[in-house]
């Protein structure tokens, strides 16, 4: 078992190397599905070793705790990590803009996914709080880049927002880790094993009370913050809904409930030095925050992934309900007994109570998802029309010749669902002609931030396109694309009526 | 760790508060790492080992990464200054209000020195502030920085020290979290043409 749990993530970390390797984007595809189904094999390999013997006694080695509840999470990793992996290419074939260059934009992506996806398998089974701490960390690290992938300014809200209140909360949570440490280095418990699950555990009853009491709250409040709980939920909704499909459902399924496994592993440890009443009742308060927080945004029209974070929030409420249930006393009379394993007794009455109030929150939650399905498919294939933004950026007015062409009664664009609007708060397209000059990059930027969502840029003719047609002046930026993302290119000097007609036409649909 | 320095630390921390030019924050944060890095090394004193682990500390923290935080400013000029959400006054006014209130809330957490395990916890509560109070990216991202520090600063001043599987693990996240954090403020200044994060406001329920 313990070759096979060092193996695992050892897998995911040589995929992520692996996809460095291929040269063009289906290459890093077929690697990317390849290494994700050794790694899933190998997880579910051990998820399996350890629900076989989840009525044993945890296997404890040096680095390693191993039970039921690694096998579960390993198990549940290793599924939505495979199913994130292999609908990946699919995701990226038809994703826009990206943050990184075109080139990198894959690699960048299978390599960030991969090396979150080790970082996840190591934290259910690490043995140590300290070094369980250090790849939860990490997993932020990783997985920040992936939430910012578009490089669309609310993606980068939301990266930017999950990256440092997780990293604040996880500052909080080591501070708590460290005051745990000079509780132990007190008793003579030195060096990294004083911080093993197993070496709390033993060493609980004779900590001091009140600083265990302060450190404990430290961490667990620290942790809140990487899974979401109310009152250090913000980041949620958002990296939720911004990051790209697999990634939301790895975030929600998987780590979510990780690190939740990670602070319910500190409650069991130290719940003999702080009073299990005390722990269970911060569990519980953040618990119900997060349910107060979450069940009244099931009722709003919200976007679908909003709507599942705000279901994953409120899910986060109800679980620590049922860590709260006592574990059954062993033969000995321990709470946990290192003879007998943990067996959770049966579930209180509040939290039949609160079970039983997720069929009307289910029916709540899928009624939504149906009516977000039903204007989905109302506006499939995107709006019928779209209306047009035209800004002369530093044209010499040849473009506009033939846009004012374009809008006669001969190509007729109206009559195509295509109209030229006077104020970009009306328009779906920025069309730009002309080099860019210095002083229309500020005016344009600001005509795109005044468009609404989702919004496109067109460059319209050689000078847009950064064909240098007017050479290398030092009043010009250059191109279009360096100011704006540009989705649709309209080459020509001028282009043709026909050409302009033709290319915005193509542009009916895109981007929705 | 001496009583000056953990002073020096904790006024540097609140330095970050109030001063204007990201410059100038980046160099009153290496100063504050290079003066617990210094008392890392006069605590780690003939032990090799320990000497290596606070000097590798010291020239990641109050080197390496406030020189990736110059080539991240060299390369986002801000075209005007950034509007801050208070007063210098202010913003100074609510962080010691906050250190005070860490001193004086925060139990005894079992050190010889209660003071050390004070001023950290000050000290962290700083960095929480200097990320809700200032509103460039940079100084969000130093004010991560800041309560890492008083980290360090609790770290350094635990009996027999900390283990360097830890101190070292927690070095390479801080690393890749500001490599991260910096990757971000560039990205954000070429999106949005600043690093005022007022602009990026947008997602809300």
């Amino acid at each position: 078992v313990t070759e096979l749990a060092v193996l695992t993530p050892a897998l995911a970390l040589a995929g992520a190397l692996a996809v460095c390797l291929g040269r063009t984007p289906r290459d890093a595809d077929r690697i990317n599905v390849a290494a994700a189904i050794v790694t899933a094999t190998a997880a579910l390999a051990l998820a399996a070793t350890a629900l076989a013997r989840a009525g044993e006694p945890p296997l404890r080695t040096r680095w390693l705790e191993i039970d039921g509840a690694s096998g579960v999470l390993i198990a549940v990793i290793a599924v939505v990590g495979l199913c994130s992996a292999l609908v990946s290419p699919s995701y990226l074939r038809t994703a826009g803009r990206s943050w990184f260059t075109a080139a990198r934009s894959r690699r960048a992506y299978y390599v960030a996914l991969h090396v979150f996806w080790a970082a996840l398998l190591v934290v259910p089974i690490a043995g140590n709080l300290a070094v369980t701490w250090l790849v939860v960390e990490a997993t932020t690290a990783a997985s920040a880049l992936l939430v910012a992938f578009t490089g669309r300014r609310e993606a980068l809200e939301a990266g930017w927002k999950y990256l440092v209140l997780t990293t604040l909360g996880l500052s909080v949570a080591l501070l708590g880790i460290v005051v745990l440490a000079i509780g132990q280095a007190r008793l003579g418990h030195t060096g990294l094993g004083a911080l093993d699950w197993a070496e709390l555990e033993r060493a609980a009853a004779a900590l001091p009370h009140e600083p265990t009491l302060v450190a404990f709250v430290l961490i667990v409040a620290g942790l809140a913050t990487k899974i979401g709980w109310a009152p250090v939920h913000n980041w949620l909704p958002d990296a939720h809904s911004e990051a790209p499909a697999p990634i939301s459902a790895l975030l929600s399924a998987a780590l979510l409930p990780t690190v939740l496994l990670v602070a319910w592993r500190v409650k069991s440890a130290l719940s003999a030095a702080v009073g299990p009443g005390t722990a269970g009742a911060l569990f519980i308060g953040f618990g119900l925050a997060s349910m107060i927080v979450a069940v009244p945004f099931l009722w709003r029209p919200l976007p679908w992934k909003r709507l599942l974070a705000y279901s994953s929030l409120e899910h986060m409420g109800v679980i620590p309900r049922g860590h709260s249930t006592r574990p059954i006393p062993s033969a000995d009379g321990s709470p946990r007994g290192a003879t007998a394993p943990p067996r959770c007794g049966p579930p209180s009455q509040e939290l039949r109570a609160l079970l039983r109030l997720r069929g009307p929150l289910m029916f709540v939650l899928l009624r939504q998802l149906a009516a977000t399905r039903r204007d989905a498919r109302l506006q499939r294939g995107g709006p019928r029309s779209l209306a047009v933004r035209h800004v002369d950026a530093g044209s010499c007015n040849g473009c506009e010749h033939e846009l004012g062409a374009a809008a006669s009664p001969l190509y007729d664009l109206p009559r195509h669902g295509l109209d030229i609007v006077a104020s970009p708060r009306h328009a779906d397209v920025l069309l730009v002609t002309g080099p860019v000059t210095t002083r229309m990059a500020t005016a344009l930027r600001r005509a795109y931030e005044a468009m609404p969502e989702p919004r496109l840029v067109a460059a319209l003719g050689d000078c847009a396109l950064g064909c240098n047609v007017l050479g290398d002046a030092a009043e010009l930026v250059g191109s279009l694309e360096a100011v704006l993302p540009v989705d649709i290119r309209i080459p020509g000097c001028p282009p043709t009526p026909a050409a302009i007609a033709e290319h915005l036409h193509a542009g009916l649909g895109r981007g929705y | 760790v001496s009583g000056p320095v953990v002073t020096l630390v904790l006024a540097l921390g609140l330095g970050v508060v109030v001063v204007r030019r990201r410059s100038f924050a980046i160099a009153l944060v290496a100063a504050q790492s290079l003066a617990l890095g210094l008392g890392a090394l006069d605590l780690a004193g003939e032990r090799s080992s320990e000497f290596l682990v606070a000097s590798l500390v010291l020239i990641v923290k109050a080197v390496a990464l406030p020189a990736l935080l110059l080539a991240v400013l060299r390369r986002t000029r801000e075209p005007r200054l950034v509007a801050a959400a208070a007063g210098p006054l202010m913003r100074l006014s609510g962080a010691a209000a906050v250190a005070l209130a860490a001193v004086a809330l925060v139990p005894p957490l079992g050190l010889g020195e209660p003071y050390a395990g004070q001023a950290a916890v000050a000290l962290v509560l700083v960095g929480v502030t200097v990320v809700i109070a200032r509103r460039p990216t940079l100084f969000q991202l130093l004010g991560l920085i800041v309560a890492e520090n008083g980290l360090s600063l609790l770290a350094i001043s635990v009996p027999g020290g900390l283990p360097y599987v830890i101190e070292l693990g927690a070095l390479l996240d801080l690393g890749l979290v500001v490599a991260v954090a910096a990757a971000f403020t560039r990205r954000i200044y070429e999106e949005l043409g600043t690093g005022d994060t007022e602009l990026l406001r947008g997602l809300r329920d």
